[in-house]
């Protein structure tokens, strides 16, 4: 019994992994005492197109928190994100994410 | 003296002497130089034009890497896969907004569209992040004791000028950015 159900519990966990469309990714940008709060403020603004409240409000949580997931979705998506952040010169990574914050 | 960014009908508009011109275009070339890759792109059309770069490692200069840093934290080869992917992008996108913003500088008056600006903001960013390291400017206080530095008639060492040049071309960012932000709020 246990030889026929174990290969079917291991499969299932494997294609649960490959096909799930909707693992969410995260963009977090980091802290760092050099960019200005005006400039992080305006790329999250012009960039993203967030209002001036919600990038204001991203901002701030990234600079007292440290660091804010300031965008969530595909890997691919976030991927194009953390590229147009380095271009930037926002401090960014991209990474699976653990909650929709 | 350079003037504040003020943002008007005509688009952003700044002044700067011929001397901050000429700071500024050295800041810019060099900053250009540095980001030239060191390899010629790929012989392989297909890798030329995506951009790929199998050659790519992380950069030991750490300015280079505050540019180019890591898009994946904590796992060396994700992120090195991406910079394979990636890099040899940000480099080009990195080098022609300081061109841009180089191109700008022919006039002693500044007249900037909302592209120009972008370019300009960029530029000013990356001095300011490579001009950081070089200070060490790692947390708040750091940028608190080169933000002290004030007096360029003190300007008596390599870290107290780079000090200014530093405070000059924040001050320089802030008042563009905040003119941006003004053209921001104005959108429709």
């Amino acid at each position: 019994m246990s030889v026929s159900t174990a290969p079917e519990t291991d499969r299932e966990v494997v294609t649960r992994e490959l096909i799930s469309p909707d693992i969410p990714w995260e963009l977090i940008v980091w802290n760092d005492p050099v960019n200005l709060m005006s400039y992080v403020s305006y790329v999250f603004q012009s960039y993203f197109g967030y209002s001036e409240t919600k990038a204001a409000k991203l901002m701030m949580e990234v600079h007292t928190v440290g660091r804010s997931a300031v965008a969530h979705g595909t890997k691919e998506k976030m991927e194009a994100h953390v590229v147009a952040m380095h271009g930037f010169g926002l401090w960014a990574t991209v990474q699976k994410g653990n909650d929709r914050g | 003296m350079a003037k504040a960014f003020s943002a008007g009908r005509r688009g952003i508009t700044g002044f700067l002497e011929a001397p901050e011109r000429d700071l500024l275009r050295k800041l810019f070339v060099d900053i250009i130089t540095m980001l030239e890759p060191e390899t010629p792109a790929s012989t392989d059309p297909l890798a030329a034009l995506i951009g790929l770069d199998m050659d790519v490692s992380v950069p030991t200069d750490p300015a280079l890497l505050r540019l180019l840093p890591d898009a994946v934290k904590n796992d060396a080869d994700s992120a090195l896969e991406f910079r394979q992917l990636t890099e040899r992008s940000l480099r080009e996108t990195k080098i022609g907004a300081l061109r841009a913003a180089s191109l700008g500088l022919e006039s002693d008056k500044l007249v900037l569209d909302a592209e120009a600006a972008k370019f300009w903001s960029m530029a000013l960013n990356d001095v300011r992040l490579v001009l950081a390291e070089r200070l060490a400017i790692r947390d708040e206080a750091d940028a608190e004791r080169v933000h002290q530095v004030q007096d360029w008639g003190e300007a008596d060492d390599v870290e107290s000028y780079l000090s200014l040049v530093y405070n000059f071309v924040s001050w320089l960012q802030e008042s563009l950015v905040q003119a941006m932000l003004a053209g921001l709020q104005r959108r429709p």
